[in-house]
Formats: structure tokens, sequence, C-alpha cells
């Protein structure tokens, strides 16, 4: 249905490249940037670019490394080059990963390698599209999953990554116990009970405190979950929102900038018979949104009457399937992106004013900004410590100015006391965070403790922590 | 030697003529197929699988070589450019970490249906 309607809009782009004629015609016609210059694939020294999934984080690592087990990890880790930095996918938007020094791989360290009852035990290095049929394997599922799936366990993890439903936590919230790594090679094993400071510290740690080999993590019945998305007028899908959350299993809505609309995604268990997916939809929808952007972005009143004419009549789409195969999304088109958690009662309040701010300031944006709901839990740096929170995720595309993100949407969510997703773009550090994480101070000890020497830590996480090695 | 020249030329045209594109591979075929360095496969299996094995992800498919061929004619130090750096929808490395520009040759040779490239 929505394919069908991007199709009439990219014919719209060509009709005006075929009558304007010519590459700079058809820069004009489309508004779209070309590619965003790149590093060189390699350094002066002949080191390998490494660079992160939306292109916007690069480094040229010394060494790297991937150990086939904790053994071989240990002993690297005691003569690594500094800075010391874990990598999973690269999923990260802030300067986790990059490094000058050692870059640490987990590929070779995946797989679930044991269950006690129902919680598996878990090798980080497990991509998480990887876990879903590992764990179907045995008729479990994690409770969640975030929106992608091409993260490796320990970055989702140590980013508090995080799905959508009022009454399930963030990733880590499913925890329950996990084995450390220190850079001084130390093997540390902690849970509620043992070593419980580190455990709640190491729970969300942003790979600072030395590099987690494995989780022992809560599993869920592998339950068929009904998927339904749908699309009505914005203002109707914030009034309903809340009951929304309430309602289902797992909730979440896009407002749709410059059209009026908002998706709306639910699921809900069902025993009803499998209905596949079908090929994926939100990428033509996006298309649909980039094209109705270059040709009326101009004059914003049209674009909105063309966005809702094209797409508002659009029939809702269901399908039932495993969840694991339904929670998450390819998204084959790059972004930027800016995602604070704020206290529920703020969230959309927040949303309704980030979305009239882009509509006065920014018409080249086209990306659907994203709403969600999550359940608390008590990591010390989990954004969602102290009470359930809303998110909202602000996207531009990955050729595409975002510096927006830092100047009008930032302030926007700090004044509604929001806290930033860890691997997504923001400014706060040292004391801003300080002011907003009550145990800040307490995982300073341990990070300090464990890493006197500051070898995990590259130059974002020093002024991230506001130290000053 | 003109005419050794334009029978040669000839010779080639008549000889891509026949050359036929093979089929592109079913959806099974695609998610089955691995390289069969266990190392490669590995990798593979990591970074690659996910987007270069599933039609309809906007990434070129596994051996599909009338999606490879018009990418293969930009020469393979553009495409392991194209690999490291990033490129429209590609990811920079594909996300392997761990990767060598070698790996990266052998894995754009596998999918491409050019392994016969590396002899």
């Amino acid at each position: 249905m929505i394919s069908r309607r991007g199709a009439l809009i990219a014919g719209g782009t060509g009709a005006a490249v075929v009558a304007g004629g010519g590459v700079a015609a058809y820069k004009v016609a489309t508004g779209d940037k070309p590619e965003p210059p790149s590093p060189p694939s390699v350094d002066a020294q002949g080191k390998l670019l490494w660079r992160n999934w939306s292109g916007v984080q690069h480094a040229y690592p010394a060494a790297r490394l991937a150990p086939k087990d904790e053994g071989e990890l240990a002993a690297a880790l005691k003569v690594a080059q500094a800075p010391i930095r874990p990598v999973g996918a690269g999923h990260s938007f802030t300067a986790l990963a990059p490094t000058n020094g050692t870059l640490i791989s987990l590929d070779s360290l995946s797989g679930v390698v044991g269950w006690e009852g129902d919680e598996a035990i878990v090798r980080t290095g497990t991509r998480l599209g990887a876990l879903g049929p590992m764990l179907a394997e045995k008729g479990r599922a994690l409770s969640n999953l975030p929106d992608i799936n091409k993260q490796s366990l320990g970055g989702a993890l140590g980013t508090a990554t995080h799905g959508t439903g009022a009454r399930i936590q963030a990733m880590h919230g499913s925890v329950t116990g996990l084995r450390l790594v220190t850079p001084s090679g130390k093997v540390i094993d902690a849970d509620a009970t043992r070593n419980p400071e580190v455990f709640q510290a190491a729970r969300v740690s942003l790979g600072s405190l030395g590099v987690i080999t494995q989780v022992r993590i809560k599993t869920s019945a592998n339950r068929r979950l009904r998927r339904r998305v749908w699309l009505e007028p914005f203002e109707e899908a914030l009034a309903k929102a809340e009951e929304r959350w309430a309602q289902h299993r797992n909730f979440e809505f896009f407002a749709v900038p410059f059209t009026g609309l908002a998706a709306n995604i639910s699921h809900d268990e069902t025993d009803d018979p499998a209905l596949p997916r079908g090929p994926d939809q939100d990428t033509e929808f996006l298309q649909a949104l980039r094209g109705l952007r270059n040709l009326l972005g101009f004059a914003t009143p049209l674009r909105k009457a063309a966005a809702h004419a094209l797409l508002s009549t659009a029939k809702p789409e269901t399908a039932v399937d495993e969840g694991w195969k339904l929670l998450s999304t390819e998204r084959p088109v790059r972004f930027n992106e800016m995602e604070f958690h704020l206290p529920a009662e703020h969230q959309l309040k927040a949303l309704a004013e980030v979305v009239r701010t882009i509509e006065k300031e920014r018409p080249d944006v086209f990306f659907p900004i994203e709403a969600r709901r999550i359940a608390p839990d008590d990591a010390w740096l989990s954004p969602f410590q102290g009470g359930p929170r809303g998110s909202v995720a602000v996207h531009a595309y990955y050729r595409d100015d975002f510096t927006f993100l830092y100047e009008l949407i930032e302030p926007i969510f700090r004044r509604y006391d929001g806290r930033p997703h860890w691997g997504k773009l923001h400014t706060l550090n040292g004391g801003q965070l300080e002011a907003i994480y009550p145990r800040w101070k307490d995982f300073l000890a341990v990070r300090r403790e464990l890493d006197p020497d500051g070898r995990m830590l590259n130059p974002y996480l020093k002024g991230l922590f506001g130290l000053g090695y | 030697m003109r005419r050794l020249a334009l029978l040669a030329a000839l010779g080639l045209t008549l000889s891509a003529c026949g050359a036929k594109t093979p089929p592109p591979p079913t959806p099974e075929q695609a998610l089955a197929l691995r390289p069969a360095d266990a190392r490669l496969s590995g990798l593979y299996e990591t970074s690659c699988h996910a987007c270069h094995a599933i039609p309809g992800t906007g990434a070129p498919l596994v051996h599909d070589r009338a999606a490879w061929d018009v990418r293969w004619k930009q020469g393979e130090a553009t495409l392991l450019d194209h690999a490291v750096q990033g490129y429209n929808a590609m990811p920079a490395t594909g996300q392997c970490a761990t990767c060598t520009p070698a790996d990266f040759q052998a894995l754009i040779r596998f999918m491409a249906g050019r392994e016969d490239s590396a002899k």
C-alpha cells in the first residue's frame, strides 16, 4: 500500500528531473546531498580505517584484536596499547568506540554457552539478530528487542539499548549476572550477591570497566505476536498514546513531520497461526517522505496537503509471527540520531514541541520521530533508573546536516529532564550527568578501582566522565 | 594487423553474446551460500549475511551476477574502498571490526561470484 504511494512520489521526482534535465537540475529537483566525504581507507602509516555504522565516527586503530577465549582476552588486555576499546557492530553514534590504540572485537566470543533454568548464558559478541533463532531452539526468547537487531549483545547492554513496552525493561534489565575481564586481566563474576557493586556498575558501563564476556539473561516463552501498523492523525495518536501503552504488550508510534500523521505499531501475544510480515515497506515509506521533501520542501502547507492525500488512507498492516522475527526492523537507510529518555509524564509534551520546532525551523527533515516507553530498572547508569521513562528519537538522513539536533532539539529534551541514550548524539558530560544520575559518583569509584590508569578510556569517555587524565 | 584486431574484436563480441548471465539464486539458495574457507565463512556470517543473503534489503544479493557485474566493472579497488569506507546503504567495513583488506577482497569476490579472480 505504502510502497505504491512511494512509487508515485518517486515518479513525481523523476518527472521533475526529466523536465529540468542535467545533473545540476537533478540536484535541485531532488534536494539530495551528495555522499559525504569519506576518510581514506588507510592512513599515512598504513593503518586501516574503522568507521561507525552511520559514518560520523572514525579512527585508525594501531591494533585490532579478536580473542578466541577469555584466557586470550585476559592476556591481551594486560599488554594492549591504550586506549583499549571494545567494539560490537559500530551502531553507536557517539565516540564510544574510536581509538588509535587497541580495538577489541568479541565476534569470536559468541553464542549461547549454557542455561540455568530459563536463564541463558550468552557470550556478548553474539549479534542480536543471531540470538533470536538460538533461543528459539529452546522455545525461549528475549522479552524484548530494540528497533534494530544488528548490534552485538555487549554493545546493546553497555549503552542501555531498549525496545518499547510500558511493562518491559531495557535489555540490561533482564541481566542477572555477568563476567567482566578487567584491564589488568582479572576475571570477575558479578551478580546481585557476588560483587554486587561491580554488577550494578557494569550492567550499563559503556565498555569502560573492562570487557564483559558473557551475561546470564532472563528469557521468556517464545510466543507468537500480532503486529499491527496503522496511520492516523498525529493529534489523535498523541491523545491515545497513554491508553495504548497501557493496553499493548509493545506499543510505539512515529510522528511523521510535515504530514500531520503518525504511524502506530503495536505487538500483542496471540495463538493465531503465523501470518509472515512480508517484504519491508518502511524503506519505501521513507523514500516517499524524502520525495515529498525534495519536491515540496519549499512550501510546508503544500507538502502537508500532498502527504495527507497520498498517505492518510493507507490500509493497516498485520502480521503474526514469533516475536524475534517481528520486533526489530531492517534499516537499510543510514541516519544519525539523537534520543533522550524523559520522565513519562513529560514525554508527549516534549514530542509535540519537537515536532512543532522541526516543522517551523527545519524543512529538510523528513525522518519520522519515534516515541517509545520503557519500564524502570536500578542499574547505576541506566537512563531508566528511578521511574518509567518515555523516549523520543529524532533522526537525520546520513547525507543531511544534523547540527540542528544539538541546537534545537537537545535544549527541549534537557528542559524536560531528559537523559541521553548513551550511544546516540548528545553533548552532556561530567557535572551535567552527575546532576541527573544519583549513583554517578558510585559508578566512577568502581571504575577507578577496576581501571586506575584509565586504559579503557578514549578522549571521548574521559570528557564524558569529567576526568582529567 | 588491422584485420586481425577486427577479427579478435568480433570474436570477443560473439563470445560475450554467447556468455549468458547465470540466473540469480533463489532466496533459499542465497540464505545457504557460504565461502568455502571456514574463517571467511565466519566473517561472512557475522557481517555480510544479514544484508547480502536476503532479497529486498537493497544490497546486491550474493551470487546475483546481474546485480554484481555492474559493480564489478568499477574495479576491485573501488569496491574495496566502498566496503571499507561505506557507501550508500553499505555501512563502513560491513561493521566487521577485524576484517583485513584481503578479507574484504575475498568476501567481495565470493559475493560477486568472482572467486575465480583470486586464481
